[in-house]
């Protein structure tokens, strides 16, 4: 199979090159393990403000409504943070107190959400709070002894019977000016969230879960659906085991699933991630590049790896394949001439293009811009 | 009766404080037990979890090697639900001493001990992780203990026969009246509160940091701190304990204990100020996983879960200069006897393999003072939740078909099990997955086991301890702590403290898998949280 760009992992990062190269016309294929950054996302796009113009495009065309304005946001266990360029389904306040009266719904047996810490947290802004254990008959259907109570099983039942859950929390409604929700809500429908919003007579505020993120996941699921309309090709669930590169060219990549094949191609990108998603690997002596063997900015000396403080900064976090200026890494110092890095493969060893989604977002369109002002037939 | 008046008061949350509070309350004294943190934090929750059948110490220190065979036995009838009936076997490799064999096997048959040389091909056979490259086998009634669950078994026990139990609660001063003991000051390490209990009889039972609580009764207890160094691994490599057949040494014996195996130890001398942060050097890992993988050669590539270290409460010869306390292992001194203050008595040295054995003599001590006379009662009379042998049975009696996770909780807590079985389905959805840990069963500890903190559930249920090391389940069993009164301030600084003890011992050993979940840890929990 021949493509003209292959893109190794599906994530954020992966699925921005991967849409706008196919929307330039260029024949794209994506090889996705199936997990990502995008499953824990907050909601929030790192470093990022006001989406640039081909960002905000590509997402409306998605469907995925994004907004920013200046003020902070409200984090699952209470605190504030800084607000940054987000998915509607985040509330950004411009002033704080945002609320002077808040309703927080949870459910019987659900675990994921953290209201004792919200409400710690709003009580310290002077924010008056009533917790709501909010029961239907839809949720007694969920065995919490077989981990049903979860976001995404909740998210799924919920998708149908939100306006049940709309009509009651109505009826609990008191003198609330606000009501505070769980962000379990349209994973498969992306108008939930707003027909919600216009269903309860009070400010709405969907605050994060525990992963898996349920607006993480539909924004895979919806830039996954513009990926594969464009005509792209989403390969779910495999994985790139070896490539075969000769004179700093990369020609193909075998996969798990179809070992009998080579997957071709006149670009590759790697966005394959940082350790979570296996785009970095370590063993005692090293952190590595698994698939290229890439030349990786590293400590060579474990113990500099880690910082003894869990919250602090880890240096292991920035550790990234090292490229040159047009995003090409490299072996032994040489770059690759048909292979762009992406994402958080690149750790911090690319400041200038931000960081988290941030540079996912702007490394990837960085790397499609590269894609296309380059030469295709490279060989 | 006065709240604040004791017949004794045991200093010290570990297996032997415990052990002697269980002790003490069934010979029908009124005992108050106080922890300057969590039960089972000193040695007795940082060793290998080893049930020895004493074959280790047979060839040395043989009076030792008879104790351990005893209270095995002992352990067996009393902590069911404690104990995994593993066997252990001593192996010689190429490189050892065949010749040594002979003489363990003499120690061990002189101790008492059943202990069979068996062909190497059998030991295959037996255990199938052992280093097929064996030359000689012996097999001994080895086994492995979990010594959260036993020292929380006896605390129980304890309360259940009236005795109190304060745990965070710090001895400030031992209050004496000329030259005898009469209480103690302590403050509450939580909320500051500062109290004063007496009691005829104080007990030091404080391991390693006896030596302190022994300056502030005015006598002298010297300790020699020595750190042992541990790597658990993430899978149950070995079925059966496997120990090498030489002198003991470092890293020579891996016990399997519910879902990891444990590799140790290392043994380094200490000052006794570090003794409240021991950590675990580069060298010891790379020592521990070298000289583990002769015992069994697949530890190589098998994920490592955590690296921790304990100190050995060893007591120094010099206030002894006979040496006999040392050679016995057990130390129980009487200070009137020993330097004239009445009222006082530590408790010390010894193994957690003996810990009934240590509270049953100072208890004859502490019942001597008091003009009690009953006699102890713990060799046969079993702990509560160890009634029954089986845990599958227990679970079977209780849900008649339990789901894994009700037999989990089985095998945790024995017939006490029945406890969390409340029929209300949502007090069965899981808090931790690794170690399938209920809500139910979380809630049973903060409510009837004094769990105040993630740490203090995590002893008593193994939360946090799984392949995710509390990335899934910290935030979960922290929103059901803040619960408690005046709750979410603290436990929100508790959650941080968990968080960070993890990674104390997954940094060490933080390659591979570990890391990929550190860093979704470290992700999860400051950027998509906002811990």
């Amino acid at each position: 199979m021949r493509f003209d760009t292959l893109i190794i992992g599906g994530g954020l990062t992966g699925l921005v090159a991967g849409i706008s190269l196919q929307k330039a016309g260029r024949s794209t294929a994506i090889v996705s393990t199936g997990q990502n950054t995008l499953h824990f996302f907050s909601g929030s796009f790192a470093s990022l403000k006001e989406a640039p113009q081909p960002m905000a495009e590509l997402f409306a065309e998605a469907g995925i409504g994004l907004h920013y304005s200046p003020g902070v946001r409200l984090m699952p266990m209470g605190t504030f943070r800084e607000a940054e360029l987000s998915l509607d389904d985040v509330s950004i306040f411009s002033t704080s107190p945002f609320a002077r009266r808040v309703l927080v719904i949870s459910f019987p047996g659900y675990h994921e959400f953290f209201h004792p810490f919200l409400v710690e947290g709003l009580e310290k802004q002077g924010i008056y709070c009533r917790v709501h254990m909010l029961d239907l008959p839809e949720l007694s259907r969920l065995k919490p002894a077989t981990g049903e109570m979860r976001s995404l099983q909740l998210a799924r039942t919920l998708d149908t019977a939100w306006n049940k859950l709309v009509q009651e929390i109505r009826l609990v409604l008191k003198d609330e000016d606000t009501v505070i929700l769980p962000q379990v809500f349209g994973l498969n429908d992306p108008s939930v969230p707003g027909r919600i919003r216009q269903g309860i007579p009070a400010q709405v505020v969907f605050v994060g879960t525990f992963p898996p993120s349920i607006p993480g996941i539909r924004t895979q699921i919806l830039l996954k659906r513009r990926f594969e309309v464009l005509g792209g090709t989403y390969l779910m669930g495999d994985q790139v085991m070896e490539a075969h590169v000769h004179d700093g060219v990369v020609h193909s990549v075998v996969t798990r699933n179809l070992d009998n094949h080579y997957l071709e191609a006149d670009h590759f990108v790697l966005a394959s991630g940082s350790f979570f998603s296996k785009g970095l690997m370590s063993n005692p002596m090293r952190v590595y590049e698994p698939v290229f063997g890439l030349d990786v900015a590293a400590a060579e000396d474990r113990n500099d790896w880690y910082n003894p403080e869990f919250a602090a900064d880890q240096p292991y976090m920035g550790f990234g394949v090292l490229t040159d200026s047009s995003l090409h890494p490299m072996v032994d110092g040489r770059p690759l001439k048909n292979l762009f890095a992406a994402g958080s493969v690149l750790g911090a060893t690319r400041p200038e293009l931000g960081t988290g989604a941030g540079l996912a977002v702007n490394s990837a369109f960085a790397v499609a811009d590269a894609i296309l002002q380059s030469d295709t037939s490279i060989r | 009766m006065n709240p604040r008046e004791f017949d004794v008061i045991i200093i010290g949350g570990g297996i032997t404080g415990a052990g002697m509070q269980r002790d003490c309350a069934m010979r029908g004294l009124k005992t108050l037990l106080i922890e300057r943190s969590d039960i089972a934090t000193g040695a007795t929750g940082r060793n290998h979890g080893l049930l020895h059948s004493g074959a280790r110490y047979a060839v040395n220190d043989p009076e030792s090697a008879a104790e351990c065979i005893k209270e095995n036995r002992i352990l067996r009838r009393i902590a069911a639900h404690c104990i995994d009936e593993t066997d252990g076997l001593f192996i010689t490799l190429p490189e050892d001493d065949l010749g040594y064999q002979r003489t363990f096997v003499e120690a061990c048959q002189k101790a008492g001990i059943d202990a069979e040389v068996i062909d190497p091909d059998q030991a295959r056979r037996l255990e199938p992780a052992v280093n097929p490259a064996l030359i000689g086998a012996v097999r001994v009634p080895d086994g492995s203990v979990d010594p959260f669950r036993l020292c929380a078994a006896n605390m129980l026990d304890a309360k259940l026969h009236g005795g109190q139990v304060r745990l965070h609660t710090e001895v400030t001063a031992i209050l004496r009246k000329g030259d005898t003991v009469e209480g103690v000051q302590v403050r509450n390490r939580v909320t500051g509160e500062e109290e004063i209990f007496s009691a005829p009889v104080v007990v030091n039972a404080c391991g390693i940091w006896g030596q302190h609580i022994a300056e502030l009764a005015g006598v002298k207890v010297s300790m020699f701190p020595a750190k042992g160094s541990l790597l658990v691994f993430a899978h149950r490599v070995n079925n059966m304990v496997i120990n090498r057949c030489r002198k003991p040494s470092n890293a020579d014996i891996l016990v399997p204990g519910d879902t990891v195996c444990v590799i140790g130890t290392t043994s380094t001398r200490i000052p006794f100020e570090e003794c409240d942060d021991v950590a675990v050097t580069p060298d010891e890992v790379t020592l521990l996983i070298t000289e583990g993988s002769l015992l069994a050669p697949s530890l190589s590539s098998t994920r490592i879960l955590r690296a921790y270290a304990g100190v050995r409460p060893l007591v120094s010869a010099d206030d002894d200069p006979s040496g006999r306390n040392i050679s016995r292992g057990i130390v129980c001194l009487d200070h009137e006897t020993r330097d004239g203050i009445k009222g006082f008595v530590t408790i010390t040295g010894g193994k957690l393999m003996t810990y009934r054995l240590m509270a049953e003599l100072a208890t004859d001590l502490v019942c001597r003072k008091l003009g009690v006379d009953k006699a102890c009662e713990t060799a046969e009379t079993p702990l509560p939740g160890s009634e029954e042998r089986s845990y599958e049975q227990v679970a079977q009696k209780i849900w008649e078909t339990p789901s894994t996770a009700q037999k989990a909780a089985a095998s945790r807590l024995g017939t006490r099990a029945s406890r969390i079985s409340t029929g209300d389905s949502r007090e069965q959805a899981l808090i931790c997955e690794c170690e399938e840990v209920s809500a139910g069963e979380v809630v049973d500890a903060i409510e009837r086991m004094d769990a105040s903190t993630l740490t203090d559930l995590r002893r008593r249920t193994r939360i946090g301890m799984g392949t995710c090391q509390g990335a899934f389940c910290a935030c979960r069993a922290a929103s059901l702590l803040a619960g408690s009164p005046g709750g979410t301030a603290r436990e929100r600084a508790d959650l941080a403290n968990f968080l960070q003890e993890r990674w104390k011992g997954n940094f060490p050993i933080g390659w591979g898998e570990t890391l990929r979940e550190a860093e979704y840890t470290q992700w999860v929990y400051k950027h998509v949280l906002g811990l």
